[in-house]
């Protein structure tokens, strides 16, 4: 099965270099075919990708009257099957929807699509929203991953009021603020294959619990399934089964729509909805579907209204001074404005350059300084967290 | 308006960034563009430069926002131009919107006075390559052409062809950084001899051809011309008429055209439709009742059958 990534974005987003960095940096060793159905300013060097082995291929109907759906399934699946490669990247016009792409692609049985990236000019994606309408909506709506460019080009505040009107536009999209000069291709290969923040929240959620209950219980083959006593995760994004157990017990009905999942220390039934599948545990109750729930939001908030924990989490381009944040940390501790915060962790690009990784636990403050990450990240969790204060706090719109 | 009076439109187009407002905004701090009419702003674009109004000359100009393009109607632009008692009215218009629907929605002596085409020197190359039908959209009936920023030291010669191969009318001019203008002046000889006793025109051409006699019809006025062609006959024709031309393609596949033109022959019945030829026929700019008004009508004096062209559609190169 051939992977295809595809690179959307207006002209001059930056399509090409970002292309253009992970063939050199993250792509080594599989077998590549670059499609291009943009003229670009900067052509991706010939030689280059010929050194490195990579089929390049033209599709130059470059022109927004020409519908590429048909003619572009034909040409993926012949692409296919004279080179067939491990990696398809397509670059399409600047002015093309991605979901035209998308559903050319789908069209391709041999193919599979890996990743959906639009990349955006930081300083001009306020200006493109406004006037340019459907394609630039499309682009922006249909990808798993927003890649912001020139991110260094522009002030602080215009980048998060960038930030802010993508998330909107696309709160489930990852997310890449660090200026690309600053990332290995590898990071940024990371970011399209998984979405940060969620992962990132089910490994603090994951930490946290098994803090407190001493049971570890092995992942099976499948990397959504996480099993403990106190927590229990959902993943529905396709039809393989999923199999959750807990340290007591654990049933599981024939009925689909029916799966229980019952915790150690407390039992908590929920019938809200005869679709939704019920998951209990005792301190944490964390539902995820792939679509049209609770992720349309600007942030990953999951919890039942009858349940008092949860989490928070939040991208953001914000910088941060040490001291500011170390400040914004011991302020946690007020439960009555923020809610009983039990763990905060994240990374945040501090203001010096550098990247703080932060943990929190009531009482004890870690900052340390590491690498650049590909955007600033807050995850907190907590019991009545007050959401809205907390975004205050962190000065995130 | 004022009744039985036109309405004047000065129309900017371009895409964002490419120096509209801050043209329109300089405009209207000019004294000698302002004798006090009212005027209506229509924006279709929100860029990054703002207007100001308080440095306009003219103190009698009412902004208004078409945000989508739905919001181009007949009843819409009348009832903004009422609003403000508007006796011109200025249009910066959005790069990714087609003209038609604009000149369409033009309500009863609304009247182009002026079209200005605007350009970031620096990105409409790539533009073009990658929208050729917005850009083309827009230059085929604008007067000017300002390619701004512009760098000292670039060739000037393929910002040329992109507005010549939609308009030999528009005047090009290339402004600076430090805001200093030129003007192209640039000749490009025809690939034919409009003098010649017969003017031959190229199989590849007929594009160019069609385009300048549509352009200038009366420059060809009594002339005679030979050219290969296709023949169509047709019922709705006027009688003793075929129409001669080719498929012309301006863009890319999707805007295929045929161009023709009407050519009077007593025998014009014998001519086989949809058949090649080669014509020879003299030009007269009169009024023909197939285009509804005065244009180049050809008068047959010979014809001989041909093989198809080896490119059957006529481009601009």
């Amino acid at each position: 099965m051939t992977q295809i990534d595809i690179f959307s974005g207006f002209l001059g987003a930056g399509k090409t270099t970002l292309i253009r960095k992970l063939i050199q940096e993250a792509y080594q060793g599989e077998k590549l075919v670059l499609i291009e159905n943009e003229f670009g300013d900067i052509a991706i060097d010939g030689g280059f990708l010929q050194d490195a082995g990579i089929q390049i291929t033209e599709m130059n109907s470059g022109c927004i009257c020409c519908t590429l759906v048909g003619d572009f399934t034909k040409a993926l699946k012949q692409v296919i099957e004279q080179y067939a490669p491990d990696r398809i990247l397509i670059e399409p016009s600047g002015v093309g929807k991605l979901s035209d792409v998308a559903k050319a692609v789908e069209r391709v049985e041999e193919a599979k699509i890996g990743s959906e990236v639009t990349v955006v000019d930081a300083g001009k994606a306020k200006m493109y929203a406004r006037n340019f309408g459907e394609f630039f909506d499309d682009q922006v709506k249909s990808c798993d991953l927003l890649v912001l460019s020139r991110t260094d080009t522009v002030p602080e505040k215009k980048l998060q009021e960038a930030v802010a009107l993508l998330k909107e536009m696309n709160p489930e999209a990852g997310l890449i603020t660090t200026p690309w000069a600053e990332l290995s291709g590898e990071q940024i290969l990371d970011a399209m294959r998984d979405n940060g923040l969620r992962a990132e929240m089910e490994a603090l959620k994951e930490e946290h619990e098994h803090e407190h209950c001493h049971h570890h219980h092995h992942d099976h083959d499948d990397d959504d399934d996480h099993e403990c006593c106190h927590h229990h995760h959902h993943d529905h994004d396709d039809d393989d089964e999923d199999d959750h157990e807990c340290c007591h017990h654990h049933h599981d009905h024939d009925d689909e729509d029916e799966d229980e999942h019952e915790c150690c220390h407390h039992h908590h039934h929920d019938h809200d909805d005869d679709d939704e599948d019920e998951h209990e545990c005792c301190h944490h109750h964390h539902h995820e579907h792939d679509e049209d729930d609770e992720h349309d939001h600007d942030h990953h908030h999951h919890h039942h209204a009858d349940e008092i924990f949860g989490s928070w989490g939040m991208e953001t381009a914000r910088k941060f001074t040490e001291a500011e944040l170390r400040g914004k940390l011991q302020a946690l501790s007020d439960e009555e404005k923020y809610g009983t915060i039990l763990r905060a962790k994240g990374i945040v690009n501090a203001s010096d350059g550098d990247w703080l990784y932060f943990d929190y636990v009531p009482e004890e403050i870690d900052i340390r300084r590491g690498s650049a990450a590909v955007t600033g990240r807050f995850c907190v969790i907590g019991a009545h967290i007050r959401e809205d204060a907390l975004k205050e706090l962190f000065e995130i719109a | 308006m004022r009744k039985g009076q036109d309405m004047p439109v000065y129309l900017f187009t371009g895409f964002l960034e490419a120096g509209k407002t801050r043209f329109i905004q300089e405009t209207l701090e000019d004294k000698r563009f302002s004798n006090g009419e009212k005027t209506l702003l229509l924006l279709c674009e929100e860029g990054e430069e703002e207007y100001e109004p308080d440095e306009f000359v003219c103190k009698t100009v009412t902004i208004r926002t078409i945000e989508d393009q739905t919001e181009l109607t007949k009843e819409n632009l009348l009832r903004l131009a009422r609003e403000c008692d508007a006796e011109r009215v200025i249009i910066e218009y959005n790069g990714m919107w087609m003209l038609d629907p604009l000149y369409t929605a033009f309500p009863e002596g609304w009247m182009v006075y002026q079209e200005f085409f605007f350009a970031d020197a620096n990105t409409i190359l790539l533009y073009n390559e990658n929208m050729r039908q917005l850009v083309y959209d827009k230059l085929k009936s604008c007067e000017l052409v300002v390619f701004n920023r512009f760098r000292p030291g670039t060739d000037k010669m393929p910002y040329h062809k992109l507005v010549r191969a939609a308009s030999r009318r528009a005047d090009i001019a290339y402004e600076y950084a430090d805001g200093k203008v030129e003007y192209d002046d640039i000749v490009d000889p025809l690939p034919f001899d409009v003098d010649a006793p017969i003017i031959e025109i190229g199989d590849d051409d007929y594009a160019v051809w069609y385009r300048d006699i549509s352009e200038e019809p009366k420059k060809y006025e009594g002339k005679t011309v030979r050219f290969k062609c296709l023949a169509l006959l047709r019922q709705k024709l006027p009688a003793e008429t075929f129409v001669v031309g080719r498929h012309v393609m301006t863009c890319c596949v999707q805007d295929i055209q045929f161009a023709g033109l009407v050519c009077q022959w007593k025998d014009a019945a014998s001519v086989q439709d949809n058949s090649w030829m080669i014509l020879t026929a003299k030009i007269n700019f009169k009024f023909n009742r197939a285009y509804g008004k005065r244009g180049p009508v050809l008068t047959w004096i010979s014809s001989e059958p041909a093989e198809a062209p080896e490119q059957p559609v006529a481009t601009f190169y």
